[in-house]
């Protein structure tokens, strides 16, 4: 029997009505009439100002502990399997971007797991010594009473289609009291949605703040009105992306960027040896696998230190292995033919390489794109064309293979590390000043904490203006009290 | 030339010769076959850099028994080693990729002798240019010979004229650049005389062409039989939307008939063209096929991006291309070109473009571009 389910792929405050367009997405025995919006200057004038109003006269007032109590309560029905929203998500996101659905459904169920109420009180203590100066006027240690405002409206341009990163930013917004604008990417448009729709199941007034639309990026009859409206814009995306948004943006306007960035990791001698080495291969392949390398937390290169039970060289040759295991139980996403052309080239410049006998060897899937593995014998830094391909640099120490990654500072991640317990803090030293800001596991690299530093820097504070009123105002003032002595 | 080179050449000489009207269709399969496996041994077995790609793919003379699997050699290789079989100091001719200053960074095709490739292309020309004729005024608006000798397109530009032009045809690009003015007196005098021309050149080169006639408000009324050549084409995705764009000006503004309107897509590292077949068709049976199609020396696949492999007749995918006049480097060589498959030949739809990440992970092209101060700008 076939059911047809329509899903709208954007959300707005009920009032707003906009024309639509449909896709057809035919999955199994159900049929998806996705619902994309059509969107005019005029209209997202009018989501801006509704979204902002339905903000001050609702969000703007509400106690953080609320805040954080709602958004608990949509992350609980996300946990629960048989959530109808989430399996929708679980079924139409792997058919929208293509990742594989098992995949999918793991790395959605981990994520959403970060925004427990205990994650998300973290979160909020990480950044503020009191979070109730959301609230309200607290006193501060030196004397005197500060307040954070959030930005009364924040526009979120959302990158490509790592499942749900978009949440986070939706969530960071809610925290500091702000009505949101989201410009999804027309490739993973839904998350969002799916989650807003959850704010409103718990709280419609809540939801009432948020609006999530996708459009095509670089559209100025929306952007511009979305910018004129907000007083923050965040944007996640390639430094080409960052930069038309920022360009489109006046000054003195905040804008926060996260552009794109690489990250990578070390395997020291300690984790090769004959009991850690396979685990430490295959925490590594998942590193590389999950949302096939789009993450920027996902690593491109290793660094394999010699001395260990298997050689840099095994190691590269048993990744590949790993690799293929990997890809049979979760296959990589179909790629377009810019994608794949990329990295057929990519392992044609390595081949090339070998062939000029350079130290240098290309393993692959002999069938088609899904991995490849470039081992070199000398210590380098480069990126790969991602889609699960990875570089593996054999070095004699760890801490001497660092100093590759110096003159890539700007867009320095994460470092994965496996290494004895006495050297973490040398590397990290090291690491840290060549611009690395998140030292994490091997096996949970795509997995950054709640409360981290993301690109190195704050999140909620960020975002918010901090009042103070000076610690004589309040003394002063009480000579005004008509009641005073 | 060694002694197998010249025995191998010879064999090839004498297909095209035999072949270049592509009549024995049973024959020819197994001659095209039985050559491009000898082609395919002797290149193996003295071009180095060539037969350790092969050996990395596993393929040998020994494995490999149809043309299709000969394993073909990307063009970005072409720009990074010396893929000879004849010593590459003794060339006759070294031609080079155009598009960078670098000339280590250029893709090279070394010509121990000019005679195969001057022979792959006269014939087909004559197929695919001039069905209806034997001889044509030739204006070319591209550098000749003598100003390039490292170009493909100079020498063949060249060969045209000498094997097709009348004594008008001339060359209007000198070193100063494109003579706009001569060549647009030239074109009014062929006008007058109501004598048929043949414009040829790079497709960029009638884009500065147009926009100089557009400026100064001048149209031509082209004498029928009169013909419109171009190569290269646009660079960009949109290559079909834009072709059309442009000779749908051709028309207008040289008042040339469509099916009088051609485009030959050729490659350095190739030895031959392909050519659509509007001139050729429209002369045999009044038919406009702008379908692509190579001489029967030339044989081009489509590939599954990701695999490589064939894809189904229709379905797009990237283009290898198997040249029997390429001898001495790599007879298969695999593009950056996607296409796909028709009745008459092949549709070629454009560049494969630099991929930009789906996801915040920075790619490497684009890590490359910054590395080349690409973000700093």
């Amino acid at each position: 029997m076939s059911i047809t389910v329509e899903v709208k792929v954007y959300r707005t405050p009920i009032t707003i009505e906009l024309k639509e367009r449909e896709e057809i997405i035919e999955c199994g025995e159900s049929t998806f009439v996705m619902k994309y919006p059509i969107i005019s200057g005029e209209d997202m004038k009018n989501i801006a100002s509704l979204v902002k109003f339905n903000r001050s006269a609702y969000l703007a007032s509400m106690p953080i502990a609320q805040i954080v109590e709602k958004i608990d309560l949509a992350v609980q029905k996300w946990l629960n399997p048989d959530y109808a929203l989430r399996r929708l998500a679980e079924k139409l996101v792997p058919v929208v971007t293509g990742y594989d659905e098992e995949m999918v459904r793991l790395e959605v169920k981990r994520y959403i797991r970060t925004f427990r109420k205990k994650e998300l009180l973290r979160f909020l203590d990480e950044e503020f010594d009191q979070p109730a100066m959301l609230d309200e006027f607290r006193p501060r240690k030196t004397g005197g009473m500060s307040r954070a405002f959030g930005p009364e409206s924040i526009f979120h341009v959302f990158s490509g289609n790592v499942p749900g990163v978009q949440i986070w930013s939706l969530i960071m917004g809610l925290l500091v009291k702000s009505a949101a604008i989201g410009k999804t990417s027309m490739s993973e448009p839904l998350l969002p949605v799916l989650f807003a729709q959850s704010l409103a199941e718990v709280d419609e007034r809540l939801a009432e703040t948020i609006a999530i639309l996708p459009w095509k990026g670089g559209t100025n009859e929306l952007e511009e009105p979305a910018i004129e409206e907000s007083e923050v814009v965040i944007v996640y995306g390639s430094q080409d992306t960052v930069e038309k948004v920022k360009e489109k943006v006046p000054n003195g306007k905040r804008v926060l960027s996260y552009g794109h960035k690489i990250s990578f990791a070390m395997v020291g001698r300690e984790a090769l040896t004959p009991d850690h080495y396979y685990e430490s291969i295959h925490k590594l392949t998942e590193d590389i696998s999950v949302y096939d390398q789009q993450s920027c937390l996902t690593p491109q290169s290793v660094y394999v230190e010699e001395g260990g039970a298997i050689s840099p060289k095994q190691f590269a040759q048993m990744l590949a292995a790993e690799m293929e295991r990997y890809h049979k139980k979760k296959p990589r996403a179909k790629l377009s033919d810019e994608e794949a052309m990329s990295i057929q080239r990519f392992r044609n410049q390595y081949q090339l390489e070998a062939l000029n006998n350079r130290p240098i060897s290309v393993y692959f899937s002999s069938m088609d794109t899904s991995w490849t593995v470039i081992f070199h014998e000398e210590a380098g830094f480069a990126g790969t064309p991602l889609n699960r391909s990875i570089h593996v640099f054999s070095t004699e120490s760890l801490e001497d293979a660092a100093a590759a990654i110096k003159p890539y500072q700007q867009f320095l991640q994460s470092c994965g590390l496996a290494v004895s317990p006495n050297r973490l803090f040398i590397l990290a030293d090291l690491l840290g000043s060549y611009g690395v800001n998140r030292i994490s596991t091997i096996g949970e690299m795509n997995r950054a904490k709640p409360g981290w530093h993301h690109d190195g820097g704050f999140n909620l504070l960020d975002l918010v203006r901090i009042m103070d009123i000076e610690r004589n105002v309040e003394q002063e003032l009480e000579r005004f009290d008509p009641d005073v002595e | 030339m060694r002694e197998n080179s010249t025995k191998i050449t010879n064999e090839i000489l004498q297909f095209i010769d035999q072949h270049n009207l592509n009549l024995d269709k049973a024959e020819y399969e197994d001659d095209y076959n039985r050559l491009a496996l000898e082609l395919f041994q002797y290149q193996f077995q003295t071009n180095l850099p060539y037969k350790k790609f092969c050996q990395a793919r596993k393929k040998t003379p020994l494995t490999v028994k149809h043309w299709e699997h000969i394993p073909p050699m990307p063009i970005q290789v072409f720009k990074h080693l010396p893929l000879s079989c004849e010593p590459i100091q003794e060339a006759q001719a070294v031609f080079m990729t155009s598009g960078t200053t670098n000339p280590d960074a250029k893709g090279k095709n070394y010509h121990p002798v000019l005679s195969v490739s001057d022979a792959s292309m006269k014939g087909p020309f004559k197929q695919f240019v001039l069905p209806d004729c034997d001889r044509m005024t030739i204006f070319v608006l591209s550098p000749a010979e003598d100003l390039n000798k490292h170009s493909s397109l100079s020498r063949y530009l060249t060969n045209a004229v000498t094997y097709y032009g009348t004594d008008k045809s001339r060359f209007f690009f000198t070193e100063h650049g494109l003579n706009v003015d001569e060549l647009i007196q030239a074109i009014r005098a062929c006008e007058a005389e109501q004598e048929p021309v043949m414009l040829m050149g790079a497709t960029f080169a009638y884009v500065h062409i147009l926009d100089y006639m557009k400026e100064r408000g001048l149209q031509f009324h082209l004498p029928k039989g009169s013909r419109i050549f171009d190569t290269g084409g646009f660079k960009g995705q949109s290559r079909e939307v834009e072709m059309d764009q442009l000779y749908g000006l051709f028309s207008e503004q040289f008042h040339v008939d469509r099916n009088r309107i051609i485009n030959m897509y050729g490659m350095t590292e190739l030895s031959s063209q392909i050519y659509d077949q509007t001139i050729q068709s429209s002369c045999l049976n009044g038919t406009a096929i702008h379908d692509k199609k190579g001489p029967s020396w030339v044989k081009t696949l489509v590939l599954n991006t990701d695999t490589l492999e064939p894809v189904e007749d229709g379905a797009a995918g990237v283009l290898a291309h198997y040249d029997l006049a390429n001898w001495n480097s790599c007879l298969a060589i695999l593009t950056e070109d996607m296409g796909y498959k028709t009745e008459h030949g092949f549709v070629l739809l454009g560049r494969i473009q630099g991929s930009e990440a789906r996801g915040c992970s920075i790619a490497v092209d684009q890590l490359l571009q910054s590395n080349l101060g690409g973000v700093q700008r």
